[in-house]
């Protein structure tokens, strides 16, 4: 192959390097007003009264709107919770409830502080802990209204926002025989996704449609969901996508774009939003922080009669996207190791803060920090050693998840092991004082949703795709997406040009989410290719006067093989067809087929499989001051599983940038809820890695290639985030001799565990 | 808001006597900037003093002197505050990234009044003087007089703080700033502790200064600290001893970095890495 | 803009002299965005923490969205936009390219002219002492390492 497997440079690195490129955030276009929200002040409270009188007469405003002007009808992805403005009632901070628009930025917000809201404060129900108290009060009194998805029901109850059960029946059984029960509570903290970009939207109404112009890392649920809200056909929705100054889950749903399209419909001029920083920190979709507890059922020769697993995360104040996603954790158990059988409990409460959402790696991290951790606990009670335990425990090729379906490849993690073992032999890591080593496996997923991809051959012999998938850094569009229609049609990747989304003129794709766009994405992308191929090898032989089975494409030629000097450039085949029976182009759809299982597992369930799964192990040395409590990572090592390298450099920089924040999270980042109300409200005091801050990383790349996959390529970009917390915890535990249960390892935690053992 | 550019002392004493607490002196402003922009203060008048390129002077002599517009990059890579002053040399290199350093000013940092002030303790244990200047004369004040409470200074609105004076380090001794943040670097200190430390020809600590920031609402000396190293050797005991008085003396608080407890417990090891250090760097 | 009393401005941006009547308490990061269309400099935590809005004042890397323009009178300001040569890029932005540095890219423009800012200072930094320069840029993809490797080719110090 002479295009995959290479790292071919980004398709907008030399515009983002020199300045040029176009984010949400640059753009400006005539005549455009500016918009800005009042968002609530408290948690929790009973709006009385909101008066827009002073607001409306403060200088440069067009138009002042509140949940009594516009269509207010909850809505959501999952369960229709969530109205665009609270009207009688706050359910977080931050939640907005009326929007302004001037002729600046600065007029907007000078008229949002005019606003004047009478509000009794309430007691926030502040935790799931206070949520799920018999005689908690309702986060949402009317939550037995609202509407679902499909009118699927989710087990909703009260402050419940939605359960899943699997229960195989035979786990009390098997806890009465066992020799112990080791059981763990382990606690995890949101994470907030701390993209530099801040949302923005900016709409026109034109013609009885809307236009967004966002970055955004899905732009057809936007279009879905904003047809939703505004209650119009989804075809009266266009979105057009630019640079994306990071996401990491926290732009793929709603933000700013339905106020943006309301204000820019009643105006009658476009209108441009951005939020500022303090509004995305207390807003952003953090991932959700969660307590998960384990109980296992053990032989004192080391077997796991069964697992106990019962989950409570926190949803914020609506649902989001989470009772789709709520059936994670009954692949993050039994799947790798051997537990016999398990009983899986996992539920999402509404409480009065920010609505939590998806951040790379969607609820894996604290699954994994839980299962590893207690992995480790099982060990160390039985005297094992850490590792050889896990290679004991380590099942086979196809081995059956808790839903049904077999994991084929499991020997790939077996030999991550080993892999990770030429290169820091355990015996010989983590000795010293205050030093300890970590080691953590897991297997993840490549999200299966739909992709759609157009390509058609230009007269001068390059390629254009056109696609709605986007780029939001990792380079699957800019370098990947091009480098497989490039090696499939036989021509250099410079050759190719892909578009930025628009959901005008590209098909559906799901977005940058779950690694999905390479693999997905580049399965159409590659079927669209085949397609343009075989056209232009049909053409060529009946210009060359030769058979099809004759010919190959190599370097923008098509000749005969073997013979050079019969041959055509793509151009000439292009230009030809074009004027005889018209241009070349082909498309190609795709999505991964869910993986056999056995759906009586998963009833009530709308994630039931875990397709095109990865495998990885990390290993990380530690060591702890014993004055300040403080963690330095000396050394981390990554085995990861990715199918078919298509970029190396693109490869290895998720990977590294996935274990930055996974040590973020573990480490220095905060995101603290008092009485419902953030902590940390400003950059500094959040925390995020610095340069300085990350340790020397060894990456071990495992290739695998999957027989669905563009030249075999599974996803690679979001998984590194994954096995992070529960390494580090192991290796900080192994340091300091006492168990590290809660993240982040805050140099206090440390000092107090410390004192303990 | 009005926008002045004061060229010389003069012109910025009179725009300060005219303008009294409703001019605010704009000096790197990497604070202030951050606070108008959040709408926090509401000044009728910025005093951009940057122009008065007699507030950059470093001097030395039996007092170091240094114009308070001297930028934290400066103190950081002059070759006499590296020699005179290493603590406050490398304070400043601890202070937010380089673009902070490079705009914000001695000067700004110290009327500032924050807790977590970087610059502070090393200041302190150098004995510093402000010079505050005014259009009805001049007055010194020794730094621990001139932090009031906490982002309350003892400065007049029509003052000017003009030049803060040090004493260096003397022969036979050592200094050293700790700062404990959560991460590598960027954090507003969690705890920060400056030592200076003279040992006799016995190995005797002959003289003892010690300062804290982030630990009280104005960073500040603690005599009871230096009182308790004084006349001892750099031993165990009495080290712990005098990190007991340094976690008694020490009145923080919790927040959004660190809670009371903890700034309260890494205090005696980091007082005793401190004077560990200062010894080692007198014994080289 | 804000209602402030408007003041002049002399100063060279990305080496042309610009004279601009701004507002009192206008930040150097509206100035070039607003008034002189230089959105290469991002806007993004507005406190001077993340180092987006990076520009180089009299060669020295400033926080621009808390760096008053009307303060700047008189100085040399260069700005990512400045970096390249026309056509050709500078060996930074160059090897920035060349080590896939380069991800969502909100963030580069501050870290290339904190790394120019750095390499005209001190042509041959070791990797810590890239990192530590680096400390008032945050990036949130790609766990910096690509972007060091970068800065050390671009200083000719490439890993064996």
């Amino acid at each position: 192959m002479k295009v995959v497997g290479s790292s071919v440079q980004r398709s907008d690195g030399e515009a983002k390097v020199r300045g040029d490129a176009v984010f949400g955030a640059d753009l400006a276009v005539p005549g455009m007003l500016h918009a800005r929200l009042l968002r609530a002040p408290v948690a929790a409270g009973i709006i009385r009264h909101i008066d827009t009188a002073a607001a409306k007469a403060s200088a440069g405003v067009r138009d002042v709107v509140t949940g009594a002007d516009v269509l207010n009808e909850r809505a959501g992805v999952a369960v229709f919770d969530n109205p665009l403005f609270a009207t009688d009632y706050i359910a977080y901070e931050g939640e907005p409830i009326a929007a302004v628009v001037a002729d600046t930025a600065e007029q907007a917000e000078a008229a949002i502080r005019k606003v004047e809201l009478t509000i009794d404060a309430e007691t926030p129900v502040a935790t799931p802990g206070q949520a799920l108290m018999s005689d908690a009060r309702m986060v949402h009194p009317s939550w037995a209204e609202f509407g679902t998805v499909g009118g699927i029901d989710f087990n909703r109850d009260g402050n419940i926002v939605s359960q899943i059960l699997l229960d195989p029946g035979d786990v009390d059984g098997a806890f009465k025989r066992a020799d112990r029960v080791i059981e763990g509570v382990y606690q995890t903290p949101r994470q907030y996704q701390a993209y530099l970009e801040p949302k923005m939207a900016l709409a026109t109404f034109e013609a009885g449609r809307y236009t967004i112009q966002v970055s955004h890392q899905y732009p057809f649920r936007l279009r879905d969901r904003l047809a939703q809200v505004l209650d119009v056909p989804k075809s009266a929705v266009r979105i057009v996508g630019h640079h994306i100054g990071g996401g990491f889950g926290a732009k793929l749903d709603l933000a700013l774009e339905p106020y943006a399209a309301v204000l820019a419909r009643r105006a009658r001029r476009p209108v441009m939003m951005l939020n500022n920083p303090e509004e995305e920190r207390l807003t952003a979709p953090c991932r959700e922080n969660a307590t998960v507890k384990v109980r296992s059922a053990v032989l004192n020769d080391g077997t796991i009669l069964a697992q106990d697993v019962d989950v409570v995360f926190d949803s914020g104040a609506y649902a989001n996207n989470h009772p789709a996603t709520a059936s994670i954790p009954i692949f993050m158990f039994g799947s790798i190791y051997r537990v016999g059988t398990a009983r899986i409990r996992n539920r999402m409460v509404y409480t009065n803060t920010a609505p939590t959402g998806a951040f790379r790696g969607v609820s894996g991290p604290y699954l994994v920090f839980a299962a590893e951790r207690h992995m480790d606990q099982i060990a160390n009670e039985l005297g094992r050693d850490r590792r050889e335990y896990r290679l004991a425990m380590l099942a086979e090729d196809g081995h059956k998840m808790l839903n049904g379906q077999a994991l084929e490849e499991l020997s790939i993690l077996h030999k991550a092991f080993d892999l990770v073992e030429e290169r820091a032999p355990w015996a010989e890591q983590g000795k010293g004082k205050l030093r300890g080593v970590g080691i953590a496996a897991a297997v993840w997923l490549t999200n299966p949703q739909p992709g759609q991809a157009t390509v058609k051959l230009n007269e001068d012999g390059t390629l254009t795709v056109v696609t709605a998938a986007t780029d939001s850094g990792s380079g699957a569009v800019t370098t990947g997406l091009r480098q497989i229609a490039a090696e499939c049609l036989g021509i250099s990747a410079d050759a190719v040009t892909i578009t930025m989304p628009d959901t005008d003129v590209a098909g559906f794709d799901a977005g940058s989410q779950g690694s999905r766009t390479t693999h997905v994405a580049g399965r159409a992308v590659y079927d669209a290719t085949t397609g343009v191929r075989e056209k232009v090898i049909e053409k060529a032989a009946a210009m060359l006067e030769t058979a099809k089975e004759d010919l190959v494409i190599e370097d923008g030629v098509v000749h005969v093989a073997g013979v050079p000097e019969m041959s055509l450039g793509l151009a000439d085949v292009a230009m030809a067809a074009t004027f005889s029976q018209g241009p070349i182009a082909a498309s190609g759809s795709y999505t991964t087929p869910p993986p056999p299982h056995d759906p009586s597992r998963t009833k009530g369930m709308l994630f039931s499989t875990w397709p095109t799964p990865t495998y990885h192990v990390h290993l990380a040395e530690v060591t702890v001051d014993a004055v300040t409590g403080k963690v330095t990572v000396e050394r981390y090592i990554i085995a990861q599983e990715v199918g078919r390298t298509i970029n190396p450099d693109a490869v290895k920089g998720q990977v590294l940038g996935g274990l930055a924040q996974g040590l973020g999270y573990t480490l220095w980042e905060r995101v603290d809820i008092d009485a419902g109300r953030y902590v940390q409200r400003n950059f500094e005091s959040h925390g995020l890695p610095l340069a300085c801050d990350m340790p020397e990383v060894e990456f071990v790349l495992m290739e695998n290639p999957e027989a669905a996959g563009p030249y075999g390529a599974k996803g690679a970009a979001e998984p590194s985030i994954v096995p992070v917390a529960a390494v580090i915890a192991n290796a900080v535990s192994d340091a300091i001799g006492a168990p590290i249960d809660d993240i982040p390892i805050t140099p206090e935690a440390v000092l107090d565990a410390l004192e303990r053992s | 808001m009005r926008f002045y550019r004061a060229h010389s002392i003069d012109e910025a004493l009179e725009l300060l006597s005219e303008w009294g607490e409703d001019g605010c002196l704009l000096a790197g402003g990497t604070d202030l900037m951050a606070q108008y922009g959040r709408g926090e203060i509401a000044p009728g008048a910025l005093i951009h003093i940057e122009g008065i390129e007699q507030l950059s002077i470093i001097s030395s002599g039996t007092r170091t002197q240094i114009g308070a517009l001297t930028s934290h990059r400066e103190l950081a890579a002059d070759a006499e505050i590296a020699a005179g002053h290493p603590a406050l040399a490398s304070a400043a290199g601890l202070v937010g990234g380089w673009q902070t350093q490079a705009a914000g000013s001695l000067g700004g940092n110290i009327c500032n009044a924050s807790p977590a002030a970087d610059l502070a303790p090393p200041l302190l244990v150098a004995d510093a003087h402000v010079t505050l200047t005014s259009k009805s004369g001049e007055r010194r004040l020794a730094l621990n007089e001139f932090f009031m409470d906490r982002r309350a200074t003892a400065r007049r609105p029509d003052e000017l703080l003009t030049v803060i004076g040090l004493e260096p380090l003397p022969p036979g001794s050592a200094e050293c700033y700790l700062k404990l943040g959560r991460r590598g670097a960027m954090d507003v200190a969690i705890v920060g502790l400056a030592v200076r430390l003279s040992l006799a020809g016995d190995g005797a600590i002959k003289a003892a200064r010690v300062a804290v920031c982030s630990v009280a609402a104005t960073p500040r000396r603690v005599p009871e600290v230096e009182a308790a190293l004084t006349g001892t050797r750099i031993e165990p005991d009495a080290l712990a001893e005098a990190g007991r008085a340094l976690a008694e003396a020490a009145s923080p608080i919790d927040d959004a970095r660190g809670t009371a407890s903890y700034r309260r417990r890494v205090l005696p090891g980091l007082l005793e890495r401190a004077v560990m250090q200062c010894g080692e760097e007198i014994g080289r | 803009m804000t209602a402030d009393q408007p003041i002049s401005v002399t100063c060279t941006v990305n080496g042309e002299t610009q004279t601009l009547e701004v507002g009192a308490g206008e930040t150097l990061l509206q100035t070039l965005r607003r008034r002189l269309w230089l959105t290469g400099t991002k806007e993004g935590c507005l406190e001077g923490e993340c180092g987006a809005c990076t520009v180089l004042i009299d060669g020295a890397p400033v926080a621009s969205c808390i760096q008053s323009a009307a303060a700047v009178d008189g100085r040399d300001i260069r700005t990512i936009e400045g970096l390249s040569d026309g056509e050709r890029l500078s060996p930074l932005q160059q090897a920035f390219l060349d080590h896939a540095a380069v991800q969502c890219g909100f963030c580069i423009p501050g870290m290339l002219m904190t790394l120019t800012a750095l390499l005209e200072q001190q042509a041959s930094p070791s990797r810590e002492e890239v990192e530590t320069a680096l400390a008032g840029n945050t990036c949130r993809c790609t766990g910096y390492q690509q972007m060091v490797d970068a800065a050390m080719t671009a200083a000719g110090r490439e890993r064996a």
